[in-house]
């Protein structure tokens, strides 16, 4: 009786096991959201935000927990960086334990949770007519920060939604520029907008000091940073790419990125450019009216005006990369907030405060607070006044219709930190091979990458 | 009753007395081991769930697929024969970390060759005293170093060879893990017993001075890698380059210079393993010296007073000079002092992290990354859960292998008293 019980036992056992993780991906591939009642629920959100930033996040959740009709308790939780975020989210997928209900993650994180099965697919919860979003409102997102989310290798799911973006931009020194155009150095107004005037005044800024420079140091066109992003930006800007999304594979050696590394090491065999030795290096130089350009985040503008005002208080605004397309192409960035797989009715309440938090009054008082883009146009009507009183922040603006990302691929972070060491090779000739046969091998290295964390 | 009778009755009471006497006995025994294993109970458990337990589920891991979540055993389940089985079981090994099997043995085999090069080097002849028997002696030792060395490098050459780019990082990382041993631990454990014995017999206030030469062991790792980090920084106004410039020289890159310290130096073009540590692991093995000088002075200060005075007074009394008394006595009686502090040397050096982890930077281009930290990145950023553990029972198990051969080569010489 009892081995008879055991068996029925072991069989139940292996029928849960075996079956019901199937139906529940089933389930949720076909989810009919409009019968979910998301009333009650817990929304447990991890996210990286810290200092004035989650203060206005908590703020933003207050005002979510007291307005909502279905009684949802968002409660966010600072888990550290986006590294510890990802570790956290790794061990939590790879142990079976608690997951949270709603997670900051960049693309390429999300598509790791995805291949765990660990994420939901959002275009079912937008579609829904009861929970999603109208037409009107999906017009409202910019398309770039909109589409970042959907992943063309996996049939074109949504792993994510756009809460803010920042975008890599030139920062420069106004009152430098325009000395060097009043001693005849540079041949053109303006900040440089092609790759020949970015080098005709780098150089021309080594050459002559700024007049306001609160620093013996030796004055210098550019600081290069090695960095994924930074070599993404510099190929994007001569209509390269990193990634062919069609063939699924990295684009590392393409004839645009080898141009565009030649081109950096042709300012550094110049002397026209240098390297960052320390952490924010470039930001205290370009502060104190030593360095004429830096290429960063527009998420970093607040830092820079501290920078400036400590150093030579010069004016300095940002522009678009030098490029030789005919628009500018920027690289944006930014994690998005993916919905982790728990129980439909967390999953719809973490949803339903996404699509608060991303409403155009929240999205306006979020960019405020904390510099980054809002994600939809409309917020620019509420944000008019801050734009037109701070020309920095709308030259960034206005350059939000040229936007590309960087891959969204796993695997993508081993293969940024050997794009950030192959760059010093290149450009200090520690490595004398020719720029393609360099590049070249980083392309092998990161499909291999690609391949390999393509599958779990 | 008879004599008979009470012999056996006191027979019977002897021998019943011996079995409860036994029978204590075995009790007793039986106590004082269940008391015995009590006490270490604790320790066994903690060792067991902190020490065993760990190792023994990275062994588990390591011969399964793993990235994040468990895959499958590698095991083959029909395999050819036993060795067909192993190699299976083990394809994480060959795939990820070692390259080659034959490789492997090629370049195990080379170790053992320096062992036997060692033997020959101090053993062989070594009853005869005759000129031509020593250079008999070292001719053979150089040939059997020479060949030992060759098989090293081949069957280096062969491992890496065998491995995709991407998994060539484990055996770089040993490379490098060599050169920051053998580039710290002899100046540190040398100028740690410079420092002791000039300290105890010539300076007053050893307590003060102790102090001060500690405080860098105290010091936070990280704290320390940045100020070493801003002190040796590749800018023009950093304070390793003002003073070289001071002094006439060319600013240098220092912590972000990836190219060999014996090219930037000397401009010497050498290629492979005699290339030698990059610029920026000579800055980092420069913080190692400065980290741990001072903690060996203090270990050999402490073995200098248990030397016994009347030792020294005889000598001196037969005429001994300053460096005969060093070299005869106080090298030898801390020969065991010098084996504790070369040992753990080995280990924390191998075992190596945070200072580096702080230190490495894009522009040292990957020159400072030592097998902990590849291992690290192969389980953080990679998420290959299975060849990362395979990775690290790979460094244990050259740990251990480093402390048995320092073992064998230097406990004989080990002179306790």
């Amino acid at each position: 009786m009892v081995s008879r019980l055991g068996k029925v036992l072991v069989f139940a056992l292996l029928l849960a096991g075996f079956v019901f993780p199937v139906g529940a991906q089933d389930d949720m591939m076909a989810m009919d959201w409009e019968s979910v009642d998301p009333s009650g629920q817990t929304v447990v959100f991890w996210h990286q935000h810290s200092g004035a930033r989650e203060e206005e996040l908590a703020k933003i959740v207050a005002d979510f927990n007291a307005s909502n009709e279905w009684g949802i308790t968002v409660e966010a939780i600072n888990q550290g960086s986006y590294d510890d975020i990802y570790n956290r989210m790794t061990v939590s997928l790879s142990t079976g334990e608690a997951l949270p209900n709603l997670v900051v993650a960049y693309a390429n994180q999300s598509a790791v949770y995805y291949l765990l099965d660990g994420l939901v697919d959002i275009n079912g919860l937008i579609d829904s007519e009861m929970w999603g979003l109208s037409e009107e409102e999906v017009a409202d997102f910019f398309p770039g920060f909109y589409e970042g989310d959907v992943f063309p290798q996996y049939d074109g799911v949504r792993l994510g939604f756009p809460p803010n973006r920042s975008m890599e931009v030139m920062y420069y020194n106004i009152d430098w520029l325009a000395e060097l155009r009043a001693a005849g150095a540079i041949s053109f107004d303006g900040p440089p907008t092609t790759p020949e005037q970015f080098e005709e005044a780098a150089c021309a800024a080594t050459a002559n000091p700024f007049s306001g420079a609160t620093s013996d140091t030796g004055a210098i066109g550019y600081q290069l940073s090695y960095d994924g992003s930074r070599f993404a930006s510099w190929t994007f800007a001569r209509g390269g790419d990193i990634f062919d999304l069609e063939a699924n594979q990295y684009t590392l050696n393409s004839p645009e990125a080898v141009e565009a590394m030649t081109f950096l090491k042709g300012l550094y065999d110049k002397g026209c450019a240098g390297e960052i030795f320390e952490r924010f290096e470039d930001q205290t130089n370009f502060g104190n009216g030593v360095t004429m350009f830096t290429v960063g985040s527009s998420s970093g503008l607040p830092f820079y005006e501290t920078a400036v005002s400590e150093g030579a208080g010069h004016t300095f605004s940002l522009a678009a990369i030098p490029h030789t397309t005919e628009n500018p192409v920027q690289n944006i960035y930014g994690a998005s907030v993916s919905i982790p797989r728990t129980t439909p009715e967390a999953e719809l309440a973490a949803w339903l405060f996404v699509k608060y938090y991303t409403t155009a009054e929240v999205q306006a008082e979020w960019g405020l607070a904390s510099n980054y883009f809002p994600v939809r146009a409309s917020s620019a009507e509420a944000l008019a006044e801050y734009i037109e009183s701070y020309p920095a922040y709308k030259a960034a603006f206005d350059l939000l219709p040229y936007t590309k990302a960087e891959p969204p691929v796993p695997g993508y972070d081993p293969v940024r930190e050997e794009t950030a060491r192959v760059m010093p090779l290149i450009f200090t000739g520690s490595d004398t091979r020719p720029v393609q046969e360099i590049l070249d091998e980083l392309n092998e290295f990161a499909n291999a990458e690609l391949e390999a964390a393509s599958s779990f | 009753m008879t004599v008979t009778e009470q012999h056996a009755a006191t027979s019977a009471s002897s021998s019943a007395h011996s079995r409860r006497w036994l029978s204590f006995l075995k009790h007793q025994r039986t106590t004082e081991n269940i008391t015995g294993w009590l006490f270490v109970a604790p320790s066994v458990i903690l060792i067991f769930i902190f020490g065993i337990f760990p190792i023994g589920y990275a062994a588990y891991m390591s011969i399964h697929t793993w990235r994040i979540r468990q895959g499958a055993i590698l095991c083959d389940s029909e395999p050819v024969d036993f060795i067909a089985l192993v190699r299976s079981c083990l394809s994480n090994y060959e795939s990820a970390v070692l390259g080659d099997w034959g490789g492997a043995a090629l370049f195990a085999l080379g170790l053992v060759g320096l062992f036997v090069a060692y033997i020959v080097w101090t053993r062989l002849f070594s009853k005869r005293h005759e000129n031509v028997y020593a250079v008999l002696r070292i001719v053979a030792g150089l040939l059997v170093m020479a060949v030992g060395i060759t098989l090293i490098s081949e069957g280096y050459n062969t491992m890496t060879g065998a491995l995709r780019p991407r998994d060539q990082a484990f055996l770089k990382g040993l490379q490098i893990t060599i050169y920051y041993a053998f580039g710290s631990i002899p100046l540190q454990l040398a100028l740690g017993l410079v420092l002791a014995y000039v300290l105890y017999h010539r300076v007053k206030a050893k307590a003060f001075f102790r102090t001060i030469f500690f405080l860098p062991y105290v010091t936070p790792t990280v704290a320390a890698a940045v100020v070493f980090g801003t002190v040796f920084s590749g800018r023009d106004t950093s304070p390793m380059n003002q003073l070289v410039q001071l002094f006439g020289g060319d600013v240098q890159r220092w912590l972000a210079e990836p190219r060999p310290f014996l090219n930037v130096a000397f401009g010497w073009n050498l290629e492979g393993f005699i290339a030698g540590p990059s610029m920026a692991l000579v800055v980092v093995i420069i913080l190692g010296i400065w980290t741990y000088t001072g903690y060996n002075a203090v270990i050999f200060m402490a073995g200098l007073g248990n030397i016994p005075g009347d030792l020294y007074e005889a000598a001196r009394v037969d005429g001994a000079t300053d460096w005969n008394i060093f070299r005869h006595i106080t090298l030898p009686l801390l020969s065991p002092v010098t084996f504790y502090l070369s040992v753990l040397g080995f280990i924390g050096t191998f075992t190596a992290f945070n200072t580096l982890f702080v230190m490495r930077t894009p522009t040292n281009a990957g020159t400072l990354d030592t097998s902990a930290l590849v291992i690290f990145d192969t389980f953080r950023a990679q998420n290959r859960w299975a060849e990362a553990t395979a990775q690290a029972i790979v460094l244990m198990l050259l740990v251990l292998a480093m402390t048995q051969i320092q073992r064998s080569l230097l406990e004989k010489r080990v002179f306790y008293g």
